[in-house]
């Protein structure tokens, strides 16, 4: 049996060992790098004050996932050298906690620090408690609701939007300690079904993406003044009237340029929306002027896009297996930073960890939510095969609450502390 | 004068050619008159005459005209010199000379001899011949103006010189021959004498010569002999012969084709393996000779010996060469090539992708087989029409069943509305057959209310009704009712005309109907065949129908046949057009797919036998160069087929994926393929109850 000279280095203080070059078996893995890692504490140590922990292991920069020779073959490192290992901590397994039974699919899901709102195919959306309590159920839309956000809370009352097939997208108010809904604003203009909705950082405006290649930002503010909308003198009276739902709201900026119908929303920043297409492009818009700022082109149909502040990258899941990694701030470029392949359908959902910037989630039609390390691009750190048909929606609140949803009408939420990560 | 003779035959110095009496006359005597007289007969240097002893007693002249037989002059001669004294010797001159003398001759002794006083007339002559029984041996000698009359030897040898033989009766042309000088060599010399000297001692004389001649040589007097330039020129009539030419001269040469070897069934003691058992031998026996693998039943002797003789040699002989005269000498030329070259040079499939290569979505929900889908013009939707009397309508994009829509029958054909400003998806039933329209936006309903009654009815050959209230909320808007039950339906591409095919065998089988002024036409007064599908071009007025074998090309406008496509195959099953319009592929039934080039022939212009079975869908893509076709085997097949705006370039034909998903049910696979307006994506729908994407 070969051996390899490694030496091992962390940043996490706690759990440092002497930075001196260790020969340790070529076929080990993650499991046995472990234990030496914890036997090699324990001799710094006392026994006592030290607990068996858990490591994962990085050489270069990418997850070990197979053994140390494999690993390295794969990656073309020298076994002559000295490897240098990293070990972090591992991340514990996110723990499943409910499971929210649905009347029909859920087509989105967004997370407020208390509430949950998802959107589903009965053409209503239902705000539930953390615990899988329902609260409310907003209903109001004619066709199905296939996107919903939190606007902003504000003391007592909770703004929130819901966008659907029916064209139109209605922010509500809702009032939490009498629980009264009232829809606040009726957002038409789109000729599509509106897909996607995403509500700008500063909580005042949001922009929606409709199946006619439209993207249309909008006021998020509720008023009480009524905005003219001129098609709608030619359509009967009297269906007007019974299809309102709150004052009718034009949009502030229609933006055009897809070529196809715009899947996803979102705002990077305040100023800037980025919007995915089934034209195979990641198109980005400057807000205030309504300029398209760059386009990425991929090779497939756009399903899904996020975007994480914290390290600045888009992640997006296409009608393929792959979630790809993009770069917003490359002029033009269509270069994919990486690929995260293991999924077996198409990826529906991504959302980037608001926390950790090198943490994703993934959901696909395959059935199955992938948690996903950047740093091991080929297999994913933890499967959640809780779904029995196509995962739809994903989301992550920010202390480490996953949510998924999908076809098979159950929402399930994962607890998950991200916050052991050693980063 | 006799001359004597001891030996019959005549012989030739050096050579052994042999003349024999009766046949002198062949050659040219010279006659000698002797001295006193006699003469003698000299033959042509090199021959001895030997002639048999004849006494001829020449009394009387016989006319010659009259005679039974003719001598010639030197015979007679000959015979008158031999036999008697009264002899004329003016010699051979001609006896016209004495026409005019009462004599004709002289004698021996010099006298004159006298012509008879009398000569014979005609008369006389006639008599003669009539009364005299020996006129036919008698001769006139004109020498002596004598009638001779020939004795009986005489006679019989004139009758033996006539027909061949010797004169002499005795004569033994047979008899041995003495050879003097033999091949043998003798062991005695010739002669005794003793070899010259000169035999022996080099001849001065000749070494005198042969030094001068040296001399003369080393002077350069004698100059060798040129070699003789042969100025001969022939003609070469092969010269101009390509040697590579097939048919070459020498290239052309067939050997005969071997015959086998005898192999160990041949061996007169077999191994034991080679013999029949009485089983095979039975078999053997009931075959057909020209079935045989053997043409013979190998047998085992105990040696060689008591082999019989083949009693089938003959037979086999003349088999051979039957084989032989009969075998084709034909010169097939062996086409060397390597295999792969024969495959056309075809891009590699991916770099022709985008295409669909994998399983994405299934869209389940249908509970009998699924025959008709569409898409919307937006790609959002899909329209699938099935056997359980259900149309449902999908999201693409989730495998979302959005709407069930009953229908009072099977669906065999759905279609949306290709104008995306109208949303209509134009359903068509088999056992109520009647349409509907289905309305999702507003907009179409005002286009459909907007209608106004014509002031006066004309009578159409459907029904067109609006559909009750409560049909109406279901999402009928229009409901044509048909004669009898409907196959396919198809949209003009502007969306306002649509075409209907009924099951039927009169004339009406294709119907036009405008959605706008709610009127229906059949353009066709005649039956030609059954119609299995029509089709709109997607840009000019043309009419496609294509009925079991072949495809009509119909100008709208003008109202007359364009074209009409052979499509080669039994039975077509489905059509679809290129949008460009100048392209058409159908498929039949008997699992082959035509292209057809408009432009080009109205022959297929590649056939594709891609499937096992039936194809039951085809499909091109509108945007990407791509059509599928879906077969009863279940799989669908995509082929890249791309159409250049150069007329001159033929359109390019790639099969690129085979995409399998669907089971088998009911010995039915894929009913119908579509693809994605947009996307590249393929979507099938099944006997298994299931519509299939493949992206």
């Amino acid at each position: 049996m070969s051996q390899l000279q490694v030496r091992f280095f962390t940043e996490n203080a706690k759990y440092k060992v002497d930075d001196v070059p260790f020969s340790i078996p070529a076929a080990s893995q993650v499991q046995d790098l472990s234990n030496i890692i914890n036997k090699l504490l324990e001799a710094k140590h006392s026994k006592i004050c030290h607990s068996n922990v858990e490591f994962d292991f990085l050489v270069r920069g990418n997850f070990l996932r197979t053994s140390l020779v494999n690993h390295m073959e794969a990656e073309g490192i020298s076994t002559e050298e000295v490897v240098e290992i990293e070990y972090v901590q591992r991340f514990m397994a996110p723990q499943p906690e409910e499971c929210i039974m649905h009347d029909d699919w859920i087509s989105s899901v967004d997370t407020e620090s208390e509430w949950i709102l998802t959107g589903s195919y009965d053409k209503t959306a239902r705000i539930w408690t953390q615990e899988g309590k329902a609260v409310m159920t907003v209903a109001g839309h004619t066709d199905v609701v296939k996107d919903v956000a939190w606007v902003k809370r504000d003391g007592v009352t909770s703004l929130l939007l819901t966008s659907s097939m029916d064209q139109t997208a209605i922010l509500w108010e809702w009032n939490v300690e009498r629980n009264k809904l009232k829809a606040r604003h009726c957002c038409r203009g789109h000729a599509g079904s509106v897909d996607s909705i995403a509500v700008s950082p500063n909580q005042t405006k949001f922009c929606s993406g409709s199946w006619d290649k439209m993207l249309k930002i909008w006021s998020a503010v509720p008023t009480d003044k009524e905005d003219e909308l001129e098609e709608q003198r030619d359509r009967p009276r009297k269906k007007q009237k019974t299809e309102q739902m709150g004052l009718t709201r034009t949009p502030i900026m229609t933006l055009s340029g897809h070529i196809e119908a715009v899947s996803s929303v979102l705002w990077s920043d305040n100023e800037e929306v980025c919007s995915a297409s089934w034209d195979h492009t990641i198109r980005l818009w400057d807000v205030e002027t309504g300029n398209m700022k760059s386009t990425l082109t991929g090779s497939k149909v756009f399903n899904c896009i996020s975007y994480s502040p914290l390290c600045r990258r888009l992640a997006s899941g296409s009608t393929d297996r792959h979630v790809r990694l993009w770069d917003p701030r490359s002029k033009d470029g269509s270069l994919v930073l990486l690929s995260l392949t293991s999924h077996t359908g198409w990826v529906t959902a991504v959302r980037w960890s608001p926390s950790n910037e090198q943490q994703l989630i993934s959901g696909s039609l395959d059935c199955v939510v992938k948690l996903w390390d950047t740093r091991s691009c080929k297999a994913p750190l933890y499967d959640m095969a809780a779904h029995e048909d196509k995962v739809l929606c994903v989301d992550w609140r920010e202390d480490g609450l996953l949510l998924s949803g999908g076809a098979d009408n159950k929402l399930y939420t994962y607890r998950y502390s991200a916050s052991t990560s050693a980063a | 004068m006799i001359v004597e003779a001891s030996s019959p035959t005549i012989r030739q110095h050096g050579s052994s050619r042999v003349m024999v009496p009766g046949m002198e006359h062949l050659l040219r005597p010279a006659r000698h008159f002797l001295s006193d007289g006699s003469f003698s007969v000299q033959y042509p240097v090199g021959y001895t005459v030997f002639s048999p002893r004849l006494t001829l007693p020449l009394s009387r002249v016989m006319n010659s005209q009259a005679c039974a037989f003719r001598l010639s002059t030197f015979h007679l001669y000959f015979l008158k010199s031999l036999s008697e004294d009264i002899r004329n010797t003016v010699g051979n001159v001609p006896m016209e000379w004495y026409q005019d003398y009462p004599h004709i001759g002289y004698d021996l002794e010099g006298k004159k001899i006298f012509k008879p006083i009398r000569n014979k007339d005609e008369l006389d002559e006639f008599l003669d011949k009539m009364e005299n029984p020996d006129y036919w041996r008698t001769v006139h000698d004109k020498m002596t103006s004598t009638d001779i009359r020939l004795t009986d030897e005489q006679i019989s040898l004139v009758h033996r010189l006539q027909s061949g033989q010797f004169g002499d009766v005795n004569f033994n042309e047979y008899e041995p021959y003495i050879d003097f000088f033999s091949g043998e060599t003798m062991i005695h010399p010739v002669t005794n004498r003793p070899q010259d000297k000169r035999s022996f001692i080099p001849s001065l004389i000749e070494k005198e010569k042969v030094s001068k001649m040296v001399h003369a040589i080393k002077m350069g007097w004698i100059k060798p002999r040129k070699p003789k330039e042969s100025d001969l020129q022939f003609y070469d009539l092969w010269a101009k012969e390509d040697p590579n030419a097939i048919l070459g001269r020498h290239k052309m040469h067939v050997p005969a084709p071997k015959m086998k070897l005898p192999g160990h069934e041949e061996s007169y003691n077999p191994p034991p393996e080679y013999l029949l058992t009485e089983e095979e031998r039975l078999a053997w026996e009931q075959q057909d000779p020209e079935d045989r693998k053997l043409s013979f039943l190998p047998q085992k002797f105990s040696c060689l010996r008591s082999v019989p003789a083949y009693s089938r040699f003959i037979h086999e002989r003349f088999e051979r060469c039957l084989d032989l005269y009969l075998c084709p000498r034909q010169r097939k030329m062996r086409v060397n090539v390597d295999p792969e070259d024969l495959i056309p040079k075809l891009p590699k499939p991916r770099d022709l992708q985008p295409f669909p290569t994998i399983q994405s979505l299934i869209y389940r929900g249908h509970s009998s087989l699924v025959r008709c889908i569409s898409l919307s013009p937006s790609g959002q939707w899909l329209a699938s029409g099935s056997d359980d009397c259900t149309v449902r309508l999908w999201e693409v994009s989730t495998g979302r069943c959005m709407k069930t829509v009953e229908v009072g029958g099977a669906v065999r054909s759905i279609v949306w509305n290709p104008n995306p400003a109208i949303c209509l998806v134009a359903v068509l039933v088999l056992l109520n057959p009647y349409l509907a329209d289905k309305l999702v936006y507003n907009a179409t309903d005002q286009l459909i209310a907007s209608y106004v009654e014509p002031e006066e009815e004309r009578p159409q050959p459907v029904q067109w009704q609006v559909p009750e209230i409560e049909d109406s909320d279901k999402g009928f808007r229009l409901i044509i009712t048909h004669p009898k039950s409907v196959k396919q339906v198809t949209w003009h591409s502007k969306g306002d005309y649509l075409a209907s095919v009924l099951s039927d065998n009169s004339n009406m089988q294709v119907l036009i109907h405008q959605v706008s002024k709610r009127r229906s036409q059949n353009p066709f007064r005649k039956n030609k065949g059954l119609v299995q599908c029509v089709s709109f071009h997607p840009i000019r007025p043309y009419f496609f129908v294509a009925s079991q074998r072949c495809v009509r090309v119909y100008n709208l406008i003008k109202q007359e046949l364009m074209k009409k496509l052979m499509a080669n195959c039994k039975w077509i099953s489905s059509m679809a057009i290129h949008p460009g319009g100048d392209n058409v592929i159908c498929g039949s039934y008997d699992s082959r797919l035509s292209w057809f080039d408009l432009d080009l022939s109205t022959k297929p212009y590649k056939v594709l036998r891609h499937h096992k079975k039936a194809l039951r869908g085809v499909a091109f893509h509108k945007n990407y160069p791509l059509f599928a076709s879906g077969s009863d085997d279940g799989s669908v097949i995509v082929c890249h087929g791309m159409v250049y705006n150069d007329l001159l370039q033929n359109p390019l034909i790639v099969p690129v994926k085979v995409l399998k998903g669907h089971t088998l049910t009911h010995n039915l696979g894929v009913l119908d393929v579509a693809f994605h307006p947009t996307q590249p994506w393929v979507f099938s729908s099944g006997a298994d109850a299931t519509i299939r994407l493949f992206t």
